[in-house]
């Protein structure tokens, strides 16, 4: 191990198009910020906004890297940097070449006042009494109690957050690890009393159910369905009509008999996704459970996903840590950092602020 | 305070089922769910269900019978006794046991879907109510081996089912609270069990108790169900007033005291799961 701190940098990347007019490719930039490592190795990939067609380099030192694009359209440019001890990390960006429709990649328009509000968070806070989570069994809270430590810190998960999220819209949540994302999803999904403040939610909610939680790895992928379905709240009958949809789109019609421990993880997102958006939810909630499949399920799910927000009636919450896939669909974004609200609004704005984060 | 979900779609049509349903449905699909996978790649399948209490009874009927030299005049069949003890409170140690466990296991989901959580241990005892009826075919064939036929007090079992009934969900859901907050409640319940087994004249006449210890059973809740079991079908009488009495006792105020400590406790089992 060197001395110095070898983890502190980041890569940024950014594109340049002068090249673009006479030459044909675009060029993508990355610049390590903080400690630049000494050895340094780059990685690029490509894909197109469709998913269709992707490529990847060699490792190699160069810090840039000319994308000669194979058609007009939207691609996505991503770099791994790996330093000499092995650490990996990703810069990436949409980069745009020629004349793209706008549909080909869209978010929700921002919708007016006077939409109907489906989840409504006034005034939330959540606090932990950082007591009751340390006893698990009598003995400690006995002694606890004999030694007169039965303390209670509190502990501020979300302090007074406030937003209301429209019908149709996509709604993201973003923030780092531990930020309190994670303890608001639960309160709007129901799961969790605020403890102070009020939530609202009209209407039904579908989450992605993962794996370990509605699924039994010994069930074959049929039977999981039923019971993922009954536990999202579906109708018998429903299941019964839809089971060929949800087949076809988490592509497992070979599968249906087995055992679900004999799938991977991804193949168990796919089913997930395909149960909870089988049905249009008034609110679908997307989390990083998806993150598990693969980029071209990702597509896939992300079509999905503007399909029902397309249809008007179905709100979409992202939660991420990642803003890539909340720029791409969402109309506004609330960022919560360290359970303060600290920004909300249209997603370019709060997206471009939480990025300055890292900087 | 809880989040306030308001519901759309009240149309017969629409893809879910309400509150109540839904939970009905839930229910099922779990039951269904531990029946598959307890005998899912078991060679003879279900009929563990039938032949399990009918081995167990085999060997303690050997062990005691011989070696122990239990037996009494006033035990019509020694077999039968045994076996009517075994399966009364084989139903109490599985949905206990099994219910205490059910919220810790479903953790993962319950912190992401709003569903009623009474349904998990509640789930449990009906499922050690399916396996009981399928013991109820081994009390069948003992009772056809040893030559005691079934009169129509059979026909009173249901009432049977719904005091012990009553008394497990209510223990599986005080058990299942507790559980949630201290972990030690799974070590000691085993031993509670085993102690209990003992306690209860399960494969010894109760007559053999000296007296002091004969008056304690009033207290022993599984001292009444098993005798309830055993007044139906090995001695085939209508059990009496007072047994019914204290057998529904037993049932209502356990499901009460279960509910109480439940509905007190359950909005706060996410911070400990």
């Amino acid at each position: 191990m060197s001395s110095q701190t070898p983890t502190n940098w980041m890569p940024v990347a950014s594109a340049d198009y002068t090249n673009l007019e006479e030459l044909g490719y675009v060029t993508l930039n990355i610049r390590i910020e903080g400690d630049v490592p000494a050895k340094r190795r780059f990685v690029y990939t490509w894909k197109s906004s469709n998913g269709t067609e992707h490529g990847q380099t060699d490792p190699q030192r160069l810090a840039s890297f000319n994308f000669l694009p194979p058609h007009d359209g939207r691609f996505f440019l991503n770099a791994d940097v790996t330093d000499g001890v092995g650490i990996t990390r990703s810069a990436g960006m949409w980069v745009k070449i020629g004349d793209v429709a706008e549909d080909d990649f869209k978010r929700p328009p921002i919708p007016d006042d006077s939409a109907q509000t489906v989840i409504d968070v006034d005034d939330v806070s959540m606090i932990f009494n950082m007591a009751s989570e340390q006893y698990n069994s009598l003995k400690e809270y006995f002694i606890a109690l004999a030694h007169h430590e039965l303390s209670f810190k509190e502990f501020r998960a979300l302090d007074h957050v406030s937003f209301e999220v429209k019908r149709g819209e996509a709604f993201g949540l973003v923030g780092t690890n531990g930020s309190g994302k994670s303890t608001m999803l639960k309160i709007i999904a129901g799961v969790l009393e605020a403890s102070e403040g009020t939530c609202t939610v009209t209407g039904s909610i579908a989450p992605l159910i993962e794996l370990g939680a509605g699924f039994d790895m010994d069930l074959t992928a049929r039977e999981n369905i039923y019971l993922n379905g009954s536990l999202l709240g579906y109708r018998k009958e429903f299941i019964d009509e839809h089971l060929a949809d949800i087949v076809e789109f988490a592509e497992l019609k070979d599968f249906m008999d087995m055992p679900l421990k004999n799938y991977s993880s991804g193949m168990v997102a796919r089913i997930a996704f395909a149960i909870a958006t089988v049905a249009e939810p008034d609110i679908l909630i997307v989390d990083e459970t998806l993150s598990v499949g693969d980029f071209l399920f990702q597509q896939k799910c992300m079509r999905r996903i503007q399909e029902l927000i397309g249809s008007g009636n179905v709100t979409v919450l992202l939660v991420s840590h990642s803003i890539e896939m909340v720029e791409a669909m969402c109309d506004r974004v609330c960022w919560i950092e360290k359970g303060h609200q600290r920004m909300i609004g249209p997603t370019d704005d709060v997206c471009a602020a939480y990025r300055n984060l890292g900087l | 305070m809880q989040t306030e979900t308001k519901e759309i779609q009240p149309d017969g049509q629409s893809a879910w089922y309400p509150e109540r349903q839904k939970s009905l449905y839930i229910l099922r699909q779990l039951v269904t769910r531990d029946f598959k996978l307890k005998y899912r790649r078991s060679f003879l399948g279900v009929l563990w269900s039938v032949l399990n209490p009918l081995l167990m009874m085999v060997v303690m009927a050997a062990v005691f019978s011989t070696m122990m030299r239990f037996s009494s005049d006033s035990i019509p069949s020694y077999p039968l006794y045994i076996i009517l003890g075994n399966v009364t409170f084989s139903l109490m140690s599985d949905s206990t046991s099994q219910g205490m466990r059910s919220i810790i296991d479903a953790a993962s989901l319950l912190k992401k879907v709003r569903i009623k959580r009474w349904v998990f241990p509640l789930e449990k005892v009906l499922f050690a109510i399916v396996n009981f009826a399928f013991s109820l075919i081994a009390v069948l064939i003992v009772m056809l081996a040893v030559g005691v036929h079934p009169t129509w007090t059979a026909l009173l079992l249901p009432v049977f089912l719904a005091y012990v009934g009553m008394f497990c969900i209510g223990l599986s859901l005080l058990l299942a609270s507790l559980a949630v907050f201290f972990r030690d409640v799974i070590h000691l319940w085993s031993v509670v069990l085993t102690a209990w087994t003992y306690a209860t004249p399960l494969f010894y006449p109760a007559e053999i108790l000296p007296a002091w210890m004969l008056s304690l059973e009033r207290f022993n809740p599984m001292y009444h169900f098993v005798n309830y079991a055993r007044t139906l079908l090995l001695y085939q009488q209508v059990p009496s007033a007072m047994l019914n009495a204290a057998c529904a006792f037993c049932g209502v105020a356990m499901l009460a005291i279960g509910i109480l400590v439940f509905r007190k406790t359950e909005h706060r089992f996410i911070l400990y799961i």
